[in-house]
Parts: C-alpha cells; sequence; structure tokens
C-alpha cells in the first residue's frame, strides 16, 4: 500500500482478480467470507482514486460495516436480508483512497464472542490449522489476512476482538485511540468499548491504512478532534530510551514455557534496539476483575444497542398477528442461543434490583482499573505483555477453567485498552506448535504514531514479515 | 447470587424472545461460573468512586447548526421493510 506511483491498471486489476479468486479458492477451507462482492462497479471509479493511498488495493469489511446496496448481516440471522441504504464513514473514505472491497468477512454474531464460531454461516478456521479457532469477533478478516488473501481487512474490537484474533492467525491488529477513527455505520455492540481498526499483513500498512481511516467524522459525535499524524513518518526502527512496561500479572499466570519463549526473545531484541524495559504489577485484584467488568458492562450495552432489532424497526420479520407477536418471534428465530444468553446476562445487570450492585459497580471498577493502569503508563512509552496466554484454542476446545487466573488475567488483559481507549496493537512474535503467537503494545492516547514505531522496530528484529499460512 | 428458571423467564419476556428448556438450564449452569467471576467484581471496594460512563470524559455540549445534512428518498426509507403498501411500511393495527 502507499506505493501507487509505479503501479498500472493492468497489474492492479490482476491485483484484485487474483484477491477475488484466491478468497473464493478458500472459502471452503476457512469459511471466512460472508458475502463477495462484485467489485466491477468500483473499477469503473477506480482511476479518479490514483492518487489514492490505497489505490487498487483490495480489501475485505468486517460484516458489522453498512455498506451500500451490499447486504450487511453482522453474521446474524437476523439481519441476513438488511441492505444498507448508505455507507459507513470508513467505507467512503477507503473508496476515496482507491481501496476495491471485494466482500464481507465473516464474525461472531453481532461481533458479541472472542471465537467466531457464533457466525451465523458457521465458524471460521485458522488458516495455520483449519482445526483450530481464528479468534474473534473478528475471526473472517483475520483469517484472511493471515492466509495472505488481502493485505488489509477491516476489524472492530470491543474486548480484543481484533488483536486476539490477529495474534492466532499471525498478523498484525491494530486497535487505535477511541474515537480515532469514525464509528458512522458499524452495527454497534458496546458504545462505550467498540473502537473500528485493521489487520494488516506488515505494521507499515497498518500506518497507511491508519491515515486514511482517521478522523473527525460529524457523523460521530464520540469521534475525536484530535489532529491525524502521517503515521508512516513514525516508522524510523529508533526506539533507543523508550521505556517499555511489562505486565509481570499477564506473565506470571501464563503457563505455556513456549509462548514465554517467545515473549521473552521479543523483549530482549527491543532491548538491543536501546528500549528500556522494567516489570510492573498491577493491583491483582482489579486485574482478576477486568473480564465480569467487561461482560457486564457490554452485554448491558448490547441489550440496549441491540432493542431495535425486531423484525420490524429492523431485521427478518416472523409474521404474526400482533406488533409485540412479531417481535417476539422476530428475536427468537433471528438470534442465536449465545446471543440470547448474553442479553439475558445484560438484562439481569440492567434490573432495577441489581443496577447498582452490578451494571454501576462495573462501571466504577472500570474507572479504578483505567486508573490503577495509568499510575504505570505514566513512568512508561508504553505497556506490553503476550496477546494470549495460549496458541489457537481448537475448535472445540472446552477445557478452559474460566475462574483461573490464567484465564482471568493472561487471556483477558487486552481488555484493558476498551476501558481506556488507549491505542494498542498486536503483531506476529513467534511461532509455538508451528502456530503464530503474538506480542501486545499499548501506547498513550493518541500516540499510534510511537506505538507503530515500536511495533515497526519489532517487525524489524524478527523475520515475520512476509508470513502467511501456507507459505 | 440466584437465577432461577421464573427469573430467567420474567428476563426473557422483558427482553421480547422465547427460550428453550435447554437454554434455560444452559444458562443456569453457565451463571454458577459467572456468578463467582462477580462476586469477584463484588468484592473491590468502589465507595466514592465514580462510574465511568466513556473512556474520554470529555464534554461535548455545542449546538449544532440546524441544516439538512442528509435525506434519503422514499424508496431507500421502505427497502428494507417486510411489508409495504401506498409507499408506507405497513405494521398490524396496535389500536383495536
Amino acid at each position: 500500500m502507499g506505493e501507487n506511483v509505479m503501479l498500472n491498471e493492468e497489474i492492479v486489476l490482476k491485483r484484485i482478480s487474483d484477491a477475488y479468486n484466491f478468497a473464493k479458492n478458500v472459502q471452503e477451507e476457512l469459511n471466512a467470507m460472508v458475502t463477495f462482492v462484485d467489485y466491477n462497479d468500483q473499477l469503473e471509479n477506480m482511476n479518479m482514486h490514483k492518487s489514492g493511498k490505497m489505490f487498487g488495493v483490495p480489501i475485505v469489511l468486517k460484516d458489522n460495516v453498512n455498506t451500500k446496496g451490499i447486504k450487511t448481516t453482522a453474521s446474524s440471522k437476523m439481519l441476513e436480508n438488511y441492505v444498507p441504504i448508505y455507507d459507513a464513514t470508513i467505507v467512503t473514505k477507503l473508496k476515496d483512497a482507491g481501496a476495491i472491497i471485494i466482500g464481507k468477512s465473516s464474525m461472531d454474531e453481532l461481533a458479541m464472542g472472542g471465537t467466531n464460531l457464533t457466525a451465523a454461516t458457521g465458524s471460521v478456521k485458522n488458516p495455520y490449522d483449519t482445526n483450530r479457532m481464528s479468534g474473534g469477533s473478528s475471526g473472517g478478516s483475520a483469517s484472511l489476512v493471515g492466509k495472505g488473501v488481502v493485505s488489509m481487512a477491516i476489524g472492530s474490537d470491543t474486548g480484543d476482538s481484533i488483536r486476539k484474533p490477529a495474534a492466532f492467525c499471525g498478523c498484525v491488529g491494530l486497535k487505535p485511540t477511541y474515537g480515532r477513527i469514525s464509528r458512522y455505520g458499524i452495527i454497534p455492540y458496546s458504545s462505550s468499548l467498540d473502537h473500528v481498526g485493521c489487520f494488516t499483513s506488515n505494521v507499515k500498512d497498518a500506518a497507511i491504512a491508519l491515515e486514511v481511516l482517521a478522523g473527525r467524522d460529524d457523523l460521530d459525535m464520540t469521534s475525536s478532534y484530535e489532529p491525524v499524524d502521517n503515521y508512516s513518518e513514525f516508522l524510523s526502527g529508533d526506539i533507543k530510551g523508550k521505556k517499555i512496561a511489562i505486565l509481570k500479572n499477564v506473565t506470571d499466570n501464563i503457563s505455556n514455557v513456549d509462548v514465554l519463549k517467545c515473549f521473552n526473545e521479543s523483549i530482549e531484541k527491543l532491548k538491543q534496539q536501546g528500549a528500556i524495559v522494567e516489570e510492573v504489577i498491577l493491583n491483582e485484584k482489579l486485574m482478576l476483575a477486568i473480564l465480569p467488568t467487561y461482560y457486564l458492562i457490554a452485554n448491558c450495552e448490547a441489550t440496549a444497542n441491540h432493542a431495535n432489532l425486531n423484525g420490524i424497526c429492523y431485521g427478518n420479520q416472523v409474521e404474526s398477528q400482533t406488533s409485540e407477536q412479531i417481535m417476539i418471534k422476530s428475536r427468537t428465530n433471528g438470534f442465536g442461543p449465545l446471543i440470547r444468553k448474553r442479553f439475558v446476562i445484560g438484562s439481569y445487570g440492567l434490573f432495577v434490583e441489581n443496577q447498582e450492585k452490578l451494571f454501576k459497580q462495573a462501571q466504577k471498577v472500570r474507572r479504578l482499573i483505567v486508573e490503577e493502569y495509568d499510575k504505570v503508563l505514566k513512568d512508561f512509552d508504553f505497556v506490553c505483555a503476550p496477546a494470549s496466554a495460549s496458541i489457537a484454542p481448537l475448535l472445540d476446545d472446552k477445557h478452559l477453567d474460566q475462574l483461573s487466573d490464567e484465564y482471568l488475567v493472561a487471556e483477558n488483559h487486552m481488555i484493558i485498552s476498551n476501558f481506556t481507549g488507549y491505542p494498542s496493537i498486536s503483531v506476529p512474535m513467534g511461532f509455538v506448535d508451528k502456530m503464530p503467537v503474538g506480542i501486545n503494545f499499548t501506547a498513550h492516547k493518541f500516540d499510534e504514531g510511537n506505538l507503530l514505531n515500536l511495533a515497526y522496530t519489532h517487525e524489524l528484529c524478527n523475520d515475520f514479515k512476509a508470513m502467511k499460512a501456507g507459505n | 447470587m440466584s437465577l432461577n428458571k421464573e427469573y430467567i423467564n420474567v428476563l426473557a419476556k422483558d427482553l421480547m424472545f422465547e427460550l428453550s428448556e435447554d437454554e434455560v438450564n444452559d444458562i443456569i449452569d453457565e451463571f454458577d461460573v459467572l456468578s463467582q467471576q462477580l462476586e469477584l467484581l463484588q468484592s473491590i471496594d468502589t465507595s466514592g468512586v465514580l462510574e465511568m460512563i466513556y473512556p474520554f470524559e470529555e464534554e461535548t455540549t455545542f449546538l449544532r447548526e440546524d441544516e439538512v445534512v442528509n435525506v434519503i428518498s422514499q424508496k431507500d426509507a421502505i427497502s428494507n421493510a417486510f411489508k409495504v403498501k401506498s409507499g408506507h411500511i405497513l405494521v398490524p393495527k396496535v389500536v383495536k
């Protein structure tokens, strides 16, 4: 991306058709796409965007991104026939930059999950081992970039939903600062935690993608007025004197020695580049509360956000005699079992007798976690930890102890960046059992430039840039 | 904390969907793990702490100009409707 001057039309058209055909060829293997987009209409206007930073780059959008005239299902049966009448702001930006949309990718239903096993079109497979999960909720995008089908795909991240699947599928996953990228036209999950971001095959592409995607949008009242940097210009490979905090709470709770070995090797390389690295420990009780805090806030907000999916305002309608019966039947038929369970938990947290002790308590604990994190970050430029305690789980893995510290802390620590809104990126750090594993870096708010440079420096020290499943 | 079948069905009714017997039982089973996680949450002293609603608590209290910025056609407006009659979205009678 960003190297458009030398490209002629023939090369560009071949690149797009190759990507499209590749996506079709791996569909049976990965099940990563919900809708293949006929891109010929976009080619007609392509030359108008010849100077665009993403001229002729084939891309994929997560299927919660509204695309005018193209089905947008959020991988839910409820929305299987929904065809938006407008483009999300990021779609307009991507098209203006010359990108060509070749498909809409699978996700956990309504983005409410971390496995991509709950999509209406079935589970998405990991490009490195199809017996394993892609991770979620942006699993289709991660799988397609990890396979090398496209060099950039859009995702959304409410509780590590870009950064975790990126780590599992061997690609770069960037969640920028809250408000950095407009969410206008993205089907919401949890408004106080939702972020838009991207998957790329290398850090430079992530920087270029962010230049295209970032910026104030009057149609999204949570979008920021903060000026947009030329993020590519930050990629110097120089991190001398930069201070990195390692979250010891996370590394202490990882039992997989190979994951820790990869992580320690990465850290040593960053030290050799002049980074100053120290271990820090956050309040253990607060760290154990990350997941329940997230679970309550996300499900309570989702319950409210999706009240309009009732077969009358939005979504597939099941015919009945009264409006109330239409809504009940449509919602029963339209939502998968996991979504309905999550709504029940959300409604439970919002019930009058529980609101103070559950939902509001979660919002208060969120503040305490953010304050605890800020105490660390004020003395450092970045915070760092393995993106996951393990490689991508098997598709039928049900053995995780959801009350263990490893699960509560090491497997879910990246949610903190959804609480804080700070920019966070996962990049490949090596292989364990022939599966990719990732490292996660987080920076101060709106410091995406330096965050990307750290990730870029890490990439320079390692040889994972050209990593593609099957190669 | 407890979550029995009756309570779950009240919540489901409030959410306007139905749950099968198996789904209700699943929720009860899973709630056992969740309630232990929620106990962790509730054990944290939050006295004097304000709720954090959004990541950045910057007020946006300006008023927008009263300008027309987005107009959709009738055709677009009804394009996703299940039933349409004479250019209107058709729903069952509410007032009998």
